[in-house]
């Protein structure tokens, strides 16, 4: 008995720890998804909030209900003809009509969105309807809202949450980002916003691009080098091999100054070709299928040789398909830190259209300033395609990984 | 002889093709007429020698003469026919190949294949070292203006630099408070996990997510959590308005201020601003850890554990007898990987404190390396930094295998 109960506790204690590590191992993605759905005035708060209106599907309803009245259920507008109402309780309805505006953006001289758009403020029951209709000839994609309530009318509550409310005299100034959103328009109002404050579709494509070309050119170029290295006897291999093994000892920051100089010479600074070429041949790649084809019988090799191969067949017909969990290995490491590097493509790329994701989100940082719910939602795009591939080769990942500690 | 016939001549083809294009790009301007003479009196030359050695036949023999033609030609002709001696390479070979002895086809796949690899390793890995090193010893190297032969003058001053003194010791404290606390969590973890318990699937994905996660998101994310005002972390531990990632105190001096203890300077220890960083760092790694120690794990096999039930050993004595010895390959493995990785911190840190904190407090080496060189493009002291850099890594790597290794339990 004595001994049941030891390993009871034992494997509470166990799961306790291993479940304490993961909540903290866990929470800055919630952390980062959390805020990249809230208001800023939400995410400014001090204490935080756990569950913001935007992820509540109670709200969600009135949000595809509106974004259908404005356009689309889905992702909203404001199309010309359309009406969209929405409904505003108070607890005293006597106190006054409240005022409502399309807000114009700041230092325009005429903003079409607003001067178009006819509001009437209609008595409803317990309170107010604001009745939104766009009266000109052009589709707009949000329709942003003011509206004051006299703070004698007592508590309010609106169907659409507020994303922000503030105290302006007698009145509370409730905000809306978009009052005809639907419901992905809603949810992902953060994202839309930032995918369009930055060109985030010309730094995927960037990014794409260049760990692609990289993970394909380099299983090329690793693959012949690692099957040359371990099934072909040629003289200077071992003074070759020794020359690679040297290679590995120089940390890569001894290269940026000399690469740079190169690349300038060659007018390739600012183009792909600075971002791909010198790092197309890796000896980390080549050691590793290098391991895979010495892993291989001798006997296959010498059989197809003395059938009548070549050695170009050799490696394309019988290496290279052998060897397709290592390439699979070397891929993902690759892609991974073509796609997640940093230092590279900030040194050697300058205008916007050259920048990587990474490069991308560094400079939107400092662009958003304080808007953090956008600049989560950048950062959740930035990881996105990582952690969605991530789910779809898990297996992949964690032999490869665990696979490059052995040796 | 034989066998270098083929090498030889693709060795040469290549190297000129890789000449022709440096001066096309005006990488080099020194007095190239030389070396082209040299190349085209070697071409034909090779390809006679190569006519000698290798069996006749009209495709061979044509092949050599595309071959001599082209490196005869040289620097007349326009770049891109570069490859005509390739071509002639190739033909002779196809030309020949029937009567090659299987050496001599050895010899010339072998050198055929590690050529892409070897080309692009010379030209931006091998050559760049060296040429690190070499503008290292110049004045104020760039673009604009002249430069001039100084010696060891950049070296010089980065001795006496005190903001070099400032990165190294930063670095070196992250080095040294990162990389066992990163290996001994993981070690913890990564035990736990190996204990057969559910859901192990879930708990590996949850540790290991945040090393796939780019460290650029990742940081702007721990950037909010630190934030002063409206951050997680100054909620959960009720300090409204600390501000980590700009408090330049170190953690030591801080932590041994109420005892009377005052430490300054290095031994002050990392301010908070970098421990923030380094805290951040841990987490972005863990999961690398875990997963090649759990690979570990898995490699030692359980009769070790049976045997060891039997003779009534604990758990607890379990894992300092068998598990600790016999992991410590991939221990050691994992220890010499962060330091190398560790000693080249850049990104976390550039993202969190844009401009290296406040007083410097958290500027690395590497990032010391990137504003000289980048930012106030002087190339040859940022190359003397870099140079100071890998001897510094290659030392303590040596050092390390020397104190660690001994250590280390290689037989199961």
């Amino acid at each position: 008995m004595n001994t049941r109960l030891r390993h009871l506790l034992g494997r509470i204690f166990i799961y306790a720890v291993l479940t304490a590590g993961a909540v903290v191992m866990a929470f800055p993605f919630y952390w980062m998804i959390a805020t990249s759905v809230k208001s800023p005035q939400e995410a400014q708060q001090a204490a935080p909030i756990w569950f913001p209106e935007r992820i509540q599907p109670a709200n969600w309803r009135t949000a595809w209900r509106l974004g259908a009245e404005g356009d689309r259920p889905w992702w909203g507008g404001f199309a010309p003809g359309r009406t969209v109402t929405l409904h505003l309780r108070v607890e005293d309805p006597g106190a006054g009509r409240p005022r409502a505006r399309v807000p114009k953006p700041p230092a325009v001289f005429s903003d079409p969105r607003s001067e178009s758009t006819r509001i009437r403020i209609e008595p409803a029951e317990g309170g107010w309807k604001i009745v939104l209709e766009n009266a000109g000839t052009q589709r707009f994609s949000t329709l942003p809202l003011v509206v004051w309530i006299p703070k004698d009318a007592g508590k309010f509550r609106s169907e659409l949450p507020p994303d922000a409310v503030r105290s302006q005299r007698g009145y509370w100034r409730l905000e809306w980002v978009n009052v005809s959103p639907g419901l992905f328009g809603y949810l992902f109002h953060n994202y839309r916003e930032a995918w369009h404050a930055a060109p985030f579709a010309r730094y995927f494509f960037v990014s794409f691009f260049t760990a692609g070309t990289q993970v394909l050119g380099g299983l090329i170029i690793a693959t012949m080098a690692a099957f040359a290295f371990a099934r072909i006897r040629f003289p200077g291999r071992e003074a070759v091999f020794l020359l690679f093994v040297a290679t590995m000892m120089i940390p890569g920051e001894v290269l940026l100054i000399p690469n740079y100089i190169l690349l300038a010479k060659l007018g390739w600074l600012d183009t792909f070709y600075a971002l791909i070429v010198p790092w197309l041949a890796s000896v980390f790649g080549i050691f590793l299928l290098r391991q895979f084809f010495l892993s291989l019988p001798q006997d296959l090799f010498d059989a197809a040789r003395i059938d009548g191969a070549s050695y170009w067949g050799m490696l394309w017909r019988i290496a290279f398909p052998l060897a397709v969990p290592g390439l699979v290995t070397y891929g993902i490491f690759a892609f991974l830190g073509a796609y997640n590097a940093l230092l590279w493509p900030l040194i050697v790329t300058q205008s916007p259209e050259m920048r990587t994701i990474q490069v991308g989100l560094q400079a939107f940082i400092g662009e958003a300033g304080s808007d953090y719910g956008q600049l989560m939602a950048a950062s959740t795009m930035a990881i996105l395609p990582i952690v969605l591939g991530y789910f779809f080769a898990q297996r992949h990942f964690i032999q490869g990984i665990a696979r490059s500690g052995i040796k | 002889m034989r066998t270098y016939a083929f090498p030889g001549l693709l060795a040469l083809a290549v190297f000129s093709g890789l000449l022709h294009l440096s001066t096309q790009y005006q990488i080099v301007r020194a007095p190239m007429g030389a070396l082209f003479l040299a190349f085209a009196l070697a071409g034909p030359a090779a390809a006679y020698a190569a006519a000698r050695v290798l069996p006749g036949g009209v495709v061979t023999w044509a092949g050599l003469g595309l071959f001599a033609a082209a490196m005869a030609a040289g620097v007349w002709l326009p770049p891109a026919l570069d490859a005509l001696a390739l071509v002639g390479v190739f033909l002779a070979y196809a030309g020949s190949r029937d009567r090659l002895p299987e050496r001599d086809a050895a010899a010339f796949w072998g050198w055929v294949f590690v050529w892409p690899a070897l080309a692009l390793m010379l030209i931006w890995n091998i050559f760049p070292s060296f040429f690190a090193l070499w503008i290292s010893l110049f004045d104020r190297f760039n673009f604009i203006g002249e430069s001039r032969f100084v010696g060891l003058l950049n070296y010089e001053i980065l001795w006496r630099d005190p903001l070099f003194w400032r990165a190294l010791s930063n670095t070196f404290w992250y080095v040294v408070l990162t990389v066992p606390t990163g290996i001994l969590l993981g070690t913890v973890v990564a035990v736990l996990l190996n204990e057969r318990i559910r859901g192990l699937g879930l708990y590996r994905t949850i540790y290991f997510l945040p090393y796939i996660t780019a460290l650029t998101a990742a940081a702007a994310v721990w950037q909010w959590i630190y934030h002063p005002e409206f951050g997680f972390l100054n909620w959960l531990l009720g300090t409204p308005g600390l501000d980590w990632l700009h408090t330049p105190d170190g953690i030591f001096a801080l932590a041994l201020a109420p005892l009377g203890v005052q430490l300054s300077g290095f031994w002050a220890g990392p301010s908070v601003a970098f421990t923030a960083i380094m805290i951040m760092t841990v987490w972005h790694f863990l999961g690398y850890n875990v997963v090649i120690l759990l690979a570990g794990l898995q490699s030692i096999p359980a009769q070790y554990y049976e045997a060891a039930e039997l003779d009534g050993a604990g758990w607890w004595q379990m894992q300092r007898h068998i598990t600790w010895p016999l992991l410590s390959p991939t221990t050691f493995f994992l220890a010499i990987i962060g330091l190398i990785g560790a000693f080249q911190v850049f990104t976390q840190v550039y993202v969190m404190t844009p401009t290296g904190g406040v007083l410097n407090d958290t500027l690395t080496v590497a990032m010391y390396l990137y504003n000289k060189g980048f930012r106030d493009s002087d190339f040859s002291y940022a190359s003397a930094l870099a140079v100071t850099m890998f001897v510094i890594i290659l030392a303590l790597t040596l050092i390390q295998r020397r104190v660690l290794e001994r250590r280390v339990t290689y037989e199961h």
